[in-house]
């Protein structure tokens, strides 16, 4: 056996992004020792691609006057489809605004509200109040009541994640990027850190903390069109699962984004909707008033996403070489406001389709966007079935999202999760010791040898990870995505369990020595189909539509058995994962119609063909 | 922070770049004034012979003499410390230039060499106009002989110097955006050649046959 | 039917310093609207799987895959084929510490540049979660955004011949870095401290006014304007010492 090397430390973060940074600091400021792993440098994380905003209610702006947490919170669990823990959602609503206003003290250049009147696009006016002039404003985001979305022009996620990343440095926090964590170490009952890999050398190491934290964002890239970064694969969930007595929870909850760009499936921010963008069909006809005539392009984005297709299979849709699109119009919000409040989205449709949106409409369909489910935890984002094991942002089901994530949730999500768990991970972490024995390590070391050697050799098969890696991913674009049917899930499942076979048969083309990228894919690659089949699997058995999943042949949502969240396990050498479910947390806002989606019937889209 | 560091003046830096900029800029200035009073000559003989006269009679000569060392002695101890000294940097950076194909980057590394032929040039020129005196008839006798090559290679090489020096530094401290400057110094330096060759072509035509 | 493209590939691995750096060559057909991104995972998944790069973001936020194509420091993820002649020669930014064939260590270089300069708000405040946040005007906000954008990518850094000579050099994405903070009502620091920083050859005094930065920074952030921002700003402090 190999030499490695050993790092020990009280709280270990897995992933940098803004959940993983925030709960670093937290625990940090406690007088914890923390070390933070990351596959890329911090400032590289997915979280700095969040355009759009951050939800809090500040009641600042005009149309966010009389907000406040209790708004947020009906918001939140209206567009969860009552599918969210409503104890969470209580305590997120409560701290977002601190949540914001912390950040704003540690630098974020937050928008400011400008006293005034102003003409919204549509026509009508508002006025913005002069004593709230300077003011944190916020601009409207699909589903939510008031105008609550807190922004920093349309690098929102950027400028958080680098003043929370000048806080990690200031304090002098740890941070080993190019890291991978590729499996726990446990024992079953306490988690004790995890062993790595060195993604500059391929060098495997050790880390031992007293808690580890899954902070490693979603898992977009088990779909082929997705608005996330490649490197949003899912890891942190599929080592979870794999010690076999952590669920995971609601893994079928998918969100699809409304307006992903043709073909690079880069995402077109929702601010382009809420800054009065319309969504146009081949004749050029707004359609989204003829579904949704209240909230229009506006509505969540599991309705717009599936008002976009059901639209598009009534045979509307912009026929193109990559399928069939919708157009996305913002034209009529001139050069000066695309250019100064939409830049990026602009630079985004000049840059890699070669499209200017002053002058020309964008290309846009539905495309995976955001995973609600995750590791799930309890209030406090301890992981169910391990001490010492924590989650958060969206690698965790904390359970703030329930089946649906409102736009500007998320980063709010990972920024108040990362205060409230990283306190308790302070707290636990005071109390608690590291038990290891260096036999147990060994053990987990030992595994990871044997499954790279065996990858370097080709011992077990000669499948190529590549190819099994595109057949993952088309299998769940076709018969996994906005609308589902029972026939087309027991078709992915099939393939999938093919798949999760064939994957354990991998075999390297080139040498995996040193840092060698195709080493790192068939490492996941396991991990990820386990995960894809979690997704199949767990929206075969919910009949039922609820939030963004959304079954044919069950379309109405079923609170009387379905009230419930799915609990996912794989147990230790299972060839496929169990499923069980608990109750939803209903402590405030007993389950009702969320005015918008599934209510206004599907004859709307009969109307819209008339005109 | 380094030993080094704490117990040198954090000042001396700064001082070096602020008196690079103030002698680079007054030598261009300079520069481009005596061309203007070189080029009396295209007025005739006599106006040359004058304002020599007028400038020697009233110590100008003398003073522009003082300053031109003061400011080469400057510049040129300012400056070397932006030249790559090391082998091994002059081959990075050249090597730089050629892989990156940029233009401003290019200008700069010939400004380094423009800069140092001037340094021998100027001073071969400095001298022999200050001991042979200055006179329509000494001048045009100069010019026209092989010395000629070597007017020609200067008026180009500090022309050049001249222009890109001053550009960097309006671009450098902000005083213009970069395409005004290029304008600006691109007009100049046309301007100037224009009026350097017609001079030296009338020089040259003098022959000394004054 | 697209171009046959030639890629020109700089290799190199770190575990065999004896091989020098090379250049290799891999033929692609272009596809409608490619992307390097999408060339080079095309090469990676059908011709060498052992091919180093780094994308993340794939959208030009991100700014992990700076590199030089055809000599020029740019983003490879927004760099479309067609905008190239057939030939492409691709290699690592330079400066940087090379990690294999074209990936580069830039999340070092740029968190010891932070640690240097403090860049995070300087302040003698404590966090009120009660209260209501300091007011600013949203020009301010916006103005501090404008050198917030860099996405520390490197491409001037890369481009620039004096960082690639002096080590200590901060570079353009320093100096914007703290300029970014100069503008910030938030941050106590006066210019006097500011002085100590970047009131030198590290910082912009070392800055010769190559203007390989402002040409080359993907973000578009007026680099020259920021650096002489700074430099007008060091002087003024300079002279008051
Ligand atoms: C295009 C786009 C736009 C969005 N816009 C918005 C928006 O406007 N508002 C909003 O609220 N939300 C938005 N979201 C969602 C939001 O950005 C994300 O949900 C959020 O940023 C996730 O943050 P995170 O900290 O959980 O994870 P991430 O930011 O994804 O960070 C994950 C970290 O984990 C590390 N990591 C992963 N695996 C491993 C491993 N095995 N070992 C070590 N490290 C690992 C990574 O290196 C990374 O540092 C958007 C999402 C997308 C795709
Ligand atoms: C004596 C020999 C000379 C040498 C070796 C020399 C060299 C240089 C070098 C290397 C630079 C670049 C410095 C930098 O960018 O930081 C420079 C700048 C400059 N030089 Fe010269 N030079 C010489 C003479 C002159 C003369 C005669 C003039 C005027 C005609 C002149 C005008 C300038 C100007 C205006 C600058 C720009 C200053 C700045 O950017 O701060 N130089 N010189
Ligand atoms: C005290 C300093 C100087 C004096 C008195 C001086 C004087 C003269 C005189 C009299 C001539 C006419 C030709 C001759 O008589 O040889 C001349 C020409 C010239 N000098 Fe100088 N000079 C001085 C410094 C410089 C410097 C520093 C430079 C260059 C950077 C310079 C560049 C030239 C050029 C290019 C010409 C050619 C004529 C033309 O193109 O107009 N001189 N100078
Ligand atoms: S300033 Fe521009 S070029 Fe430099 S690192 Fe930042 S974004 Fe990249
Ligand atoms: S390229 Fe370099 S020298 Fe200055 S102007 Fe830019 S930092
Ligand atoms: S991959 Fe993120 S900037 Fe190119």
């Amino acid at each position: 056996m190999s030499t490695y090397d050993i790092f020990t430390t009280d709280v270990l973060v897995v992933g940098a992004g803004l959940a993983g940074e925030r709960a670093a600091i937290e625990a940090a400021e406690h007088g914890h020792n923390v070390i933070i792993l990351s596959l890329v440098p911090p400032r590289r994380s997915h979280s700095t691609a969040a355009q759009g905003g951050m939800q809090a209610s500040l009641a600042n702006s005009a149309k966010g006057a009389g907000d406040n947490p209790d708004v947020h919170f009906a918001d939140t669990v209206k567009g969860s489809d009552w599918g969210c823990d409503q104890e969470v959602a209580r305590l997120f609503a409560e701290t977002a605004p601190i949540a914001v206003r912390q950040m704003a003290y540690w630098g974020v250049p937050w928008n400011r509200v400008v006293a005034g009147k102003k003409t919204l696009p549509d026509g009508s006016e508002i006025y913005d109040d002069p004593e709230k002039e300077g003011l944190i404003t916020a601009r409207n985001f699909g589903g939510t009541a008031k105008w609550r979305t807190c922004y920093v022009a349309d690098g929102t996620g950027h400028s958080l994640q680098y003043a929370m990343d000048s806080v990690v440095i200031k304090l002098g926090i740890t941070v080993h990027d190019r890291t991978e964590a590729i499996s726990l170490i446990h024992d079953g009952t306490h988690c004790n850190g995890v062993v790595a890999r060195c993604l500059r050398t391929g060098k495997l190491r050790v880390y031992l903390a007293k808690s580890t934290v899954i902070a490693t964002g979603g898992y977009g890239r088990l779909y082929g069109a997705s608005t996330n970064a490649i490197i949003n694969e899912g890891t942190g969930m599929s080592i979870s699962l794999e010690t076999g007595v952590v669920p995971l929870g609601n893994m079928e909850a998918v969100q699809f984004h409304p307006t992903g760009i043709v073909p690079t499936w880069i995402l077109i921010t929702e601010g382009a909707r809420g800054d009065g963008g319309y969504l146009l069909d081949k004749n050029l006809h707004r359609f989204m008033p003829d579904y949704e005539p209240v909230k229009k392009e506006l509505a969540s984005r599991d309705v717009v996403s599936r008002r976009m297709t059901q639209h598009i299979r009534k045979g509307f849709g912009v026929e193109s070489p990559y399928g069939p699109h919708l157009w996305l119009d913002i034209r009529h919000l001139g050069a000066k406001h695309i250019n100064r409040n939409l830049r990026e989205i602009a630079n985004i449709c000049r840059n890699f389709a070669g499209i200017d949106p002053v002058h020309e409409l964008i290309p846009v369909r539905p495309t995976q966007h955001y995973s609600m489910g995750g590791v799930r935890t309890n209030i406090n984002g301890m992981a169910y079935g391990l001490e010492g094991l924590f989650a958060v942002g969206e690698a965790a089901c904390w359970d703030l999202h329930g089946f649906n994530r409102l736009g500007g949730n998320s980063l709010a999500e990972t920024i108040v999760a990362g205060m409230i768990v990283g306190k308790q991970i302070a707290l636990y972490t005071k109390e608690a010791t590291l038990n290891v024995s260096s036999t147990g390590i060994r053990e987990f070391v030992g595994e990871q040898e044997d499954r790279i050697q065996k990858l370097v050799n080709c011992s077990s098969g000669n499948e190529n990870v590549y190819q099994i890696r595109r057949e993952m991913e088309n299998t769940l674009m076709e018969h996994v995505g906005i609308f589902r049917t029972g026939e087309a899930l027991e078709k992915a499942v099939r393939k999938l369990d093919e798949l999760y076979r064939r994957s354990q048969r991998v075999g390297l083309q080139s040498s995996g020595q040193g840092g060698n990228p195709e080493l790192a894919a068939a490492l996941r690659i396991t991990g990820m189909v386990k995960l894809a089949y979690l997704i199949a699997a767990g929206a075969l058995a919910r009949e039922e539509s609820r939030g963004s999943h959304y079954r044919e042949d069950f379309p109405k949502r079923d609170d009387v058995n379905w009230l419930k969240r799915t609990l996912a396990y794989w147990p230790k050498g299972a060839d496929k994962p169990i499923f069980e479910y608990e109750n939803v947390n209903c402590t405030e806002l007993p389950p009702g119609d969320r005015g918008y989606g599934e209510g206004s019937s599907q004859n709307a889209g009969a109307s819209a063909a008339s005109k | 922070m380094e030993l080094q560091k704490t117990t040198t003046s954090s000042k001396l830096e700064f001082a070096a770049d602020v008196i690079q900029l103030a002698s680079g800029v007054s030598l261009a200035l300079f520069l481009w004034t005596h061309m203007i009073f070189v080029g009396s000559i295209l007025f005739g003989v006599t106006v040359f012979n004058r304002l020599a006269a007028f400038l020697e009679d009233f110590y100008f000569l003398h003073a522009a003499v003082i300053f031109i060392i003061i400011a080469f002695i400057a510049h040129v101890g300012t400056v070397l410390r932006r030249i790559p000294g090391r082998w091994k940097d002059q081959k990075i950076v050249w090597q730089h230039a050629k892989t990156i194909k940029h233009g401003d980057t290019w200008s700069w590394l010939f400004q380094v060499v423009s800069g140092s032929a001037i340094l021998i040039l100027a001073t071969i020129h400095v001298f022999v106009v200050v001991y042979g005196g200055i006179d329509a008839k000494l001048s045009s006798a100069r010019m026209h002989s092989p010395f000629l090559w070597f007017y020609l290679s200067l008026l180009i090489l500090g022309e050049y110097h001249a222009s890109v020096g001053m550009y960097r530094a309006a671009i450098k401290w902000g005083w213009m955006k970069r395409q005004t400057a290029k304008r600006v110094f691109g007009i100049a330096t046309l301007i100037f050649l224009v009026i350097g060759l017609v001079t030296i072509g009338t020089l040259y035509m003098l022959g000394g046959a004054v | 039917m697209g171009r046959q493209l030639s890629l020109h590939i700089m290799r190199y691995n770190p575990d065999t310093p004896e091989i020098k750096p090379f250049l290799q060559t891999f033929r692609l057909e272009e596809d409608e609207r490619m992307t390097l991104f999408v060339a080079l995972n095309k090469i990676r998944e059908e011709q060498d799987p052992s091919l180093q790069f780094d994308f993340v973001c794939r959208a030009a936020i991100c700014g992990s895959c700076g590199m030089l194509i055809n000599g020029k420091p740019t983003l490879a993820c927004k760099t479309l084929t067609k905008e190239l002649p057939a030939d492409i020669t691709l290699m690592p930014l330079p400066v940087f510490k090379m990690l294999g064939d074209l990936s580069v260590d830039t999340g070092t270089w740029f968190r010891e540049m932070n640690l240097k300069t403090e860049a995070w708000i300087n302040t003698e405040k404590q966090f009120d979660p009660k209260a209501r946040e300091e007011r600013m005007t949203n020009d301010q906000a916006l103005k501090i955004y404008e050198a917030d954008r860099c996405i520390e990518c490197g491409c001037c850094i890369g481009g620039c011949a004096t960082a690639n000579i002096r080590p200590d050099f901060l570079g353009a994405a320093g100096l914007n870095r703290v300029a970014r903070f100069m503008v910030d009502p938030r941050d106590e620091r006066t210019d006097q401290d500011y002085f100590e920083i970047v009131g030198n050859d590290e910082g912009v005094f070392g800055c010769v006014g190559l203007m390989a930065c402002d040409d080359n920074c993907p973000m578009d952030i007026p680099l020259q304007e920021q650096l002489a921002y700074v430099r007008r700003k060091m002087a003024v402090a300079g002279f008051r010492r």
